[in-house]
């Protein structure tokens, strides 16, 4: 049976790394070697749930996860963080598994905490520190400890550090990471290696502003214009020092979970809502105020307000209904309409100078195989994901030029990579709900279901 | 996890545990205790996977990074 290593890379744009490659000799030669084209992340295209999308071939609405926080119930404040113990459907692991084909995970986002696999698990940067359960089995921890010195999840106090730090701590990370797999792979008997390295992804956020002409933050005198390629680079030749490690016929996957853009600005989510009357407060909120703080301070008005929401890269609605949430507001037989209206408002939202910026409103309804858990009422992207949803309350327009959690200069986009090296059939884009069933039928297995 | 309360089990079971200690995935009696325990209960649902210090911290990491307002 031929190995299969699957190399996540979390955030690569097809379009970025294609304009990179001429500096990419290990790349160059996947891609000339191999079949390379987009793969179409989940909605939303967001690191947590997209990884466990692909491991697992169902979509966030299947997993009843839609982001790194869901509700755990219909009460105001139960958002809890995702973990390993949110996603029960089988991995490609726990399929490989039960067939007696062993397998050696690296910084898959949502494995942790680490949980029994038929092989080893190093999990991701959820992981809250080298003390917890982030091995499987238990002694892989202090192997890992031993095997590289100051292993990183992440990188650490992401807004408080300056470009140049994040840049050195990205590729740190990287090379740590790589030289854990190294030596795994070296060591233990696999099958599967799947490893996923976030790095890419912070540098992206970083410092896309730097490299990109298209940003409307872009100084191509910028003293950081060459640091998104200085990282690839480094990751280029740490891929090579990986690839030829493994034995000759391991077929390689290198794929992404989604692609990037350049963030233009914010659309006030919770300051909208406010505004039209959709959100009541018990005061005025002050600048910058977070919605969740003033949910726990008891500020919210709850049998006026109709719909509040969550920022990030993407905005979440809820609406407060009747029967529904503790103290719903709408009757049920309003919901329908209400959401339309919306929607539609939102999707009205124009820029700073009334220009309309192509907000996309999506239902989980319309968007899943199944509703699982609790979905947002709405799914928003703002500029179709060009415009970050700040949630924070107080701000002098519903327009903002920043981020309100910090400095970022990316945004994420729908598609990803997938890379094949030998080529497989196929061409045109391809979904990363499709990649768990083509690494079972590599293994001559059938996709469960 | 730094806290430790000693529970004493029996000289069976513990004979049985540093025989199997590769097999489990330990490198001693009290990692295979730990280890086993901690499964079980994550399992059924009685050990969340966050202590409440640690959710918030990963809440601010996550915060910090964008993914979180």
């Amino acid at each position: 049976m031929r190995r299969l290593a699957l190399i996540g890379l979390d955030c690569v744009d097809p379009a970025l790394l294609q304009g990179l490659l001429p500096d990419l000799p290990t790349l160059s030669e996947l891609v000339a070697g191999g079949t390379f084209s987009r793969l179409r992340s989940v909605d939303p295209p967001i690191t947590i749930p997209a990884w466990m999308c692909m491991m697992t071939g169902k979509d966030p609405g299947e997993l009843g996860v839609y982001g790194f926080r869901n509700r755990a119930d219909r009460s105001y404040t139960a958002l809890r963080v995702a973990s390993s113990a949110s996603f029960s459907a089988p991995a490609i692991w726990d399929s490989l598994g039960e067939k007696g084909l062993r397998s050696i995970l690296i910084g898959v986002p949502g494995t942790y905490p680490a949980r029994p696999i038929h092989g080893l698990l190093v999990s991701d940067f959820l992981a809250p520190g080298m003390d917890s359960d982030f091995a499987y089995p238990a002694s892989l921890r202090d192997r890992v400890r031993s095997l590289v010195d100051e292993y990183r999840f992440d990188v650490r106090d992401f807004r408080k550090k300056g470009k140049e730090q994040v840049l050195e701590e990205a590729c740190t990370m990287t090379r740590k990471r790589v030289e854990l797999a190294r030596a795994l792979l070296a060591d233990e008997k696999w099958d599967l290696f799947a490893m996923v390295e976030i790095a890419p992804d912070r540098v992206h956020h970083a410092l896309w502003a730097d490299h990109d002409p298209a940003h409307p933050r872009h100084d191509p005198r910028g003293p950081f214009r060459d640091g998104l390629r200085t990282y690839y680079q480094l990751l280029d030749k740490e891929l090579a020092s990986l690839l030829s490690d493994l034995p000759g016929g391991t077929q390689v996957l290198v794929v992404s979970d989604h692609g990037a853009q350049p963030l233009r600005g914010g659309i006030a989510l919770n300051e909208w809502l406010l505004r039209k009357g959709y959100l009541a407060l018990k005061e005025e909120p002050l600048t910058g105020a977070r919605m969740e703080d003033l949910i726990k301070r008891e500020k919210v008005d709850w049998p006026r307000t109709l719909a509040w929401g969550e920022g990030g890269y993407y905005g979440r609605v809820f609406l407060n209904v009747v029967g529904r949430e503790p103290q719903g507001a709408i009757p049920p037989e309003r919901y329908k309409a209400l959401r339309q209206e919306i929607a539609r408002g939102l999707e009205g939202i124009p820029d700073d100078e009334g220009r309309a910026i192509g907000t996309r409103v999506l239902l989980p309804e319309d968007l899943y195989r199944e509703v699982n858990g609790i979905p947002p009422d709405l799914l928003v992207y703002f500029g179709d994901l060009s415009y970050r949803s700040i949630g924070s309350l107080g701000h002098a327009a519903v327009q903002t030029q920043g981020n309100d959690t910090g400095a970022d200069e990316a945004n994420h986009a729908p598609y990803g990579i997938f890379l094949a090296h030998p080529g497989v059939e196929g061409t045109g884009d391809r979904s990363l709900l499709d990649v768990k069933g083509y690494v079972l039928r590599h293994f001559d297995l059938k996709e469960e279901g | 996890m730094t806290e430790r309360r000693p529970v004493p089990i029996s000289e069976e079971v513990a004979r049985a545990i540093e025989t199997h200690l590769e097999d489990l995935g330990a490198s001693s009696l009290e990692e295979a205790v730990e280890a086993i325990l901690r499964e079980r209960l994550r399992a059924a649902g009685h050990l969340p996977p966050y202590s409440p210090e640690e959710e918030k911290a990963v809440e601010e990491h996550l915060r910090a990074l964008g993914y979180l307002d």
